[in-house]
This record gives C-alpha cells, structure tokens and sequence, in this order.
C-alpha cells in the first residue's frame, strides 16, 4: 500500500513535483500518466528511497520513506526506467544478486519461479550482455518480483520493446495484483486503460485528473460518443433528428455522419435507430468511439500549458 | 550481509574478468622479474627477503587504480547505483562489500608470489620473521592503496578519469616520503614522511620491523578513504 502526502521535489529552482497526495489500495494497478518530464520518474525514485523529497511525505507498507527508509525499501520492488544490468553476469546470478541483497537467504527456488515467471528460465544461464532488449526489460521485472515485496514500482515497463512482447509484460503486470500492489509509469494512454485499475495523470509535477479509466474518460469527455450515419435526410433534418434524442448533449458533423455526445453512460443506440426508421431514413452506419481519451489527454495537457 | 552478498559479487566479478586477470599477470611477471635478478645475485650476496614486497609497494601506485576504478563509477554509469541505493541495506555496506572484494583479490594475487619465497627458501635460507612482516606491512599498504581507489571511483562517473586521479594522488602519497627524506626542516620532514605511504612501510615492515602505529596508519586510511567514498556514493541521492 502507498500512501503519498503532498510530496515535493525540487532540482534547484526547478520543481519537478509539486505537492501530490494519493493513496493506493491493496491489489491495486495504479498508472501515473503524464507526457515527458512531468515528473513520474522522479515521484518513483522518492517512493522507492533513492531520492529523498524536498517537502511532503510518504508511507509503504505503513513504513515511512524518510524515518523508516530501510523498512520501506524492503517493502518494494522497482524497476527503473533505464534497465540497470550487470552485463557480465548470467540471468539468474543476477537475478540472486538483488535477492540476497534484499535480505532473502535461499533464493535459489524463488529466482527460479520468478524467471518462469516472465519467461526467461531458458535463459537463466545466458550472460546479460547477450540479451536482447525485450529479454532485458523482462529481467528488470524479474529484478523487481524477486522478493516478492507488497509494492511494486515499474517506471514504464513497456518502453521501447516489440508489440508482442509489450503484450506479454501488461499481462504479467496484470496478474501481479492478486498479491500485489503496482504504480507503474506510462505516457502510453492505452496502456494505462488497458493495464491499469485507477490512473493519475500528471502534468508539469501536479496531479491533474485522476480515476478510473473509463470514468476519467466519460468524465473529461462529458460521456460517451456515437458515431451515426444516416442516409435519405437532409443536413438540417438529421441534425435536428439527432438533437432531439433524449441524453444527447451535442451534435456535431463529422466526415458523411455525425458524432453524438451522449451525457451519461446510458446505451442510445436502441433509441438512435428506431428513430431514424420512423422518419422514414436509412441508419447506414453507428459505432461508439472510445479512441477519444487520446484527444482528451492531449487537450488536457496544452490546457495545463497554456494556463502556465 | 548485505557486505557479504556485495563483497561475493565483487569477487565474482575479479574472477571471470580478463582485464583483472591481466593485472594479476602483469603483477606476478614484474615481481618473477626482479625476483629472478635475486635470484642470480644469490651466488654473490645476501638476498633480500623483502624484495618482492617493496617492489609492490611501488607497482600498487598504478595497479590499485586500475583494480578499483570501476567499483563505483561503472554502477554510477549503467545505472545499477540508482537499485542498489533503493536496496534496504546502509550505503556503507555496499562499499565496504566493494573494498572487501578489491582487497580479497588482492591478497590472492600477493598469495601467488608467496611462492617465489618458498622458491627462494629452497636455495638460501632467508629471514623468514623479515619476510612475514614485509608481507603484512605489504597486505595493509596494499589495502590502504585500494581504498584510495574506491574513493576515487565514487567521485566520478567516468572510470579512467577514477583512475588517473588516484594514480596522482598514490604517486604524490609515495612521492611524500622522498620529499620527506630531502626537507631540510627536520620537524616538516616528519609531517610529510608521517602522512605517506611508503613512510610506514620501507623504514618498518620492510626492514622486518611490525610496529602498531603503522598498522594503525594503514587501517585508519582505509576508514578514512571508506568513510569518504560511503559520502561520495550517498551524494548520488542529493543531485
Ligand atoms: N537529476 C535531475 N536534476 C535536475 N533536474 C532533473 C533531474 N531529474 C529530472 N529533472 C527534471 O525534472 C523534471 C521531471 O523529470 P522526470 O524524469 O521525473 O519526468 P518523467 O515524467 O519521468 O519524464 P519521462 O517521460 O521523460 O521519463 C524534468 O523537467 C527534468 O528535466
Ligand atoms: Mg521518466
């Protein structure tokens, strides 16, 4: 469990974060998502210990990180952005390595099951430096489980790795929440919805939107949006058919159709069509467009700017 | 433990690393050099039963830079600095694990020329009391050579940079006992010959002599030097 209080980092006269609080619940993915430089890398090194905050607080596992450093960090597992190696070890010596580190006596069953774990046990004898990227960023993970700590910290853990590969990284993170507590760091959208169960968005070191994936988005877009179109009526006459529809706000014209703004979560489309049918025109197409939060994300952001 | 676990990485890493190999070669072919010229002069003089260790105490102004120069600044370089400052262990354990490692290699390879000693016994009968103290004096100066360089290597990011800076500073720490030996001023000319290296070996262990307050020297520098890099290290947190 994290719990952060008005954390604060400032680089000279730079800050870098700027009071965030949050909590996380037990068996939580949590993504932080904000474009470059806003500020998840440094939030991630005063959470797992390395950088000490300026100003705020916060607790792992109840442990404080600035009084109780050494219990926090025994409470969490990380993976930098960068993927820290030892080239001139094998897979599983370093895989020990932060085990042993990490206070484990006999970690040789648990090195094991974790390299399973993200596919790399047929490769426990192979030196680092021979690894390819994907494999590298799959030992940081390993790096991370080993010692099967409560928390676990992974700043953008799908950087720079093949789709496939991509892939499989989400799905060993998604797993992870049975027992485990994850914050991970993306400027990927999609991945935070894909991935995560509540997503904090950061911009310029604050926290400027937060929660549910599909809430954030129905929330900043104002709901849902339809995409609908229609054949046999005028300009005019669709867009004052479509108007009319109860829970839609607004209604715009977008390449041969229209794109509905509907204002709460409720399915219109049952009403969309059997309306259009009684007027007599042809509903040619209707699809729901959820691609949006990019857009919304992206607005969100230059709004951020602008206002600075 | 946690020196433990670092300390057994360290000596992993001298083990299969050719370039520490390479020293440990270059080491053994120096000393079996100037051996081997004691060797030939046995039939005219009494050899030196110190002979190897004070020739190391000259090749450890470069060797111990180049064994220790990568402690620190290759973690700082690849970024394995950032997980092991978030590892629950102090930040000292981690470079005495470090110095440890530098310093168990180290006693290794003096180890190996143990036996041109043996050697040298089996022809003359050497002083053997002269040559153990020669070698503790050695182990400590070399120990207190190799925390220089770890100190160093926690100073930069840059591993030859660690190790050029360190050369200085052991060559003007060996040089210290020279200018000692020329000052006039009898009073300044034990201050400088009291803080060099060479100073608390070549009068002392090398001449057979084992006396508390070099040994004292030779620890209190390499807390001293490990006290400083721990800093050096902790100051990666306050960038
Ligand atoms: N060691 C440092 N010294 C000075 N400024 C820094 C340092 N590290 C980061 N910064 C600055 O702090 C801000 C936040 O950086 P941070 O690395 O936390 O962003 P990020 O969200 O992780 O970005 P990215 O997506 O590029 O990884 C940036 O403006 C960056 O330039
Ligand atoms: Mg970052």
């Amino acid at each position: 469990m994290i719990e952060v209080e008005n954390l604060t980092k400032k680089y000279g006269a730079l800050t870098a974060v700027d009071r965030i609080s949050f909590k996380t619940k037990p068996g939580e993915i949590v993504g932080l998502l904000g474009p470059n430089g806003a500020g998840k890398t440094t939030t991630m090194r005063m959470l797992t210990g390395f950088l000490p905050p300026t100003e705020g607080s916060a607790r792992i596992s109840g442990h404080d990180i600035d009084t109780d450093s050494i219990e926090a960090r025994r409470a969490v597992g990380y993976m930098p952005e960068r993927i820290p190696v030892y080239p001139d070890m094998t897979v599983r010596a370093y895989v020990t390595f932060w085990a042993r580190l990490r206070g484990m006596r006999r970690p040789a069953s648990q090195v094991d099951k974790v390299l399973k774990q993200v596919q790399l046990f047929d490769r426990r004898d192979t030196l680092i430096r021979h690894l390819s990227k994907g494999m590298r960023q799959r030992l940081g993970l390993a790096q991370a489980l080993v010692h099967d700590p409560p928390v676990i910290i992974l700043d953008e853990p799908t950087i720079g790795i093949d789709p496939q590969q991509v892939i499989e990284v989400r799905e060993t993170v998604r797993a992870l929440r049975a027992n485990h507590t994850v914050l991970l760091s993306t400027h990927i959208l999609s991945e935070a919805e894909h991935v995560c169960d509540r997503v904090l968005i950061i911009n310029k070191g604050q926290i400027v939107a937060q929660g549910k994936p599909g809430d954030l988005r129905e929330k900043l877009q104002g709901g849902a949006l339809l995409y609908v179109e229609i054949g046999g009526a005028t300009a005019k006459d669709a867009k004052a058919l479509l108007a009319g529809i109860p829970n839609v706000t607004s209604v715009e014209k977008e390449d041969k159709g229209w794109r509905l703004r509907i204002s709460t979560s409720v399915d219109v489309r049952g009403e969309v069509s059997k309306r259009i049918m009684s007027a007599g025109y042809t509903l040619l197409e209707m699809r729901a467009e959820t691609t949006s939060l990019e857009a919304i994300f992206l607005e969100l952001i230059s709004k951020e700017g602008s206002a600075t | 433990m946690s020196t433990w676990v670092v300390f057994r990485r360290e000596v992993a890493h001298y083990a299969g690393s050719p370039f520490a190999y390479l020293i440990a070669f270059a080491i053994l072919v120096l000393t079996g050099l100037l051996f081997r010229e004691e060797l030939v002069a046995t039939e005219t003089t009494i050899p030196n039963p110190a002979v190897i260790p004070n020739a190391l105490s000259f090749f450890m102004v470069v060797f111990a830079p180049l064994l220790t120069m990568r402690l620190v600044a290759e973690e700082k370089r690849e970024g394995t600095l950032e997980l092991l400052l978030t590892a629950p262990v102090p930040d000292g354990s981690i470079v005495i694990g470090k110095f440890l490692g530098a310093w168990f290699y180290y006693t290794i390879v003096i180890g190996i020329t143990l036996l041109y000693q043996i050697a040298l016994s089996s022809v003359t009968a050497p002083d053997l009391g002269h040559t153990i103290a020669a070698y503790i004096g050695i182990w400590l100066y070399g120990g207190a050579t190799l925390s220089v360089g770890i100190l160093f290597s926690a100073l930069t990011e840059n591993q030859i940079v660690a190790a050029f800076l360190s050369m200085v500073a052991l060559f003007l720490l060996w040089l210290a006992d020279l200018a000692g030996q020329v000052i006039s001023n009898i009073d300044a000319a034990r201050v400088v010959r009291a803080l060099s290296l060479q100073g608390h070996y070549s009068t002392s262990f090398a001449v057979g002599l084992v006396r508390m307050e070099d040994m004292v020297f030779f620890l209190g520098i390499i807390l001293i030097m490990i006290y400083l890099a721990t800093r050096a290290v902790e100051s990666n947190r306050w960038r």
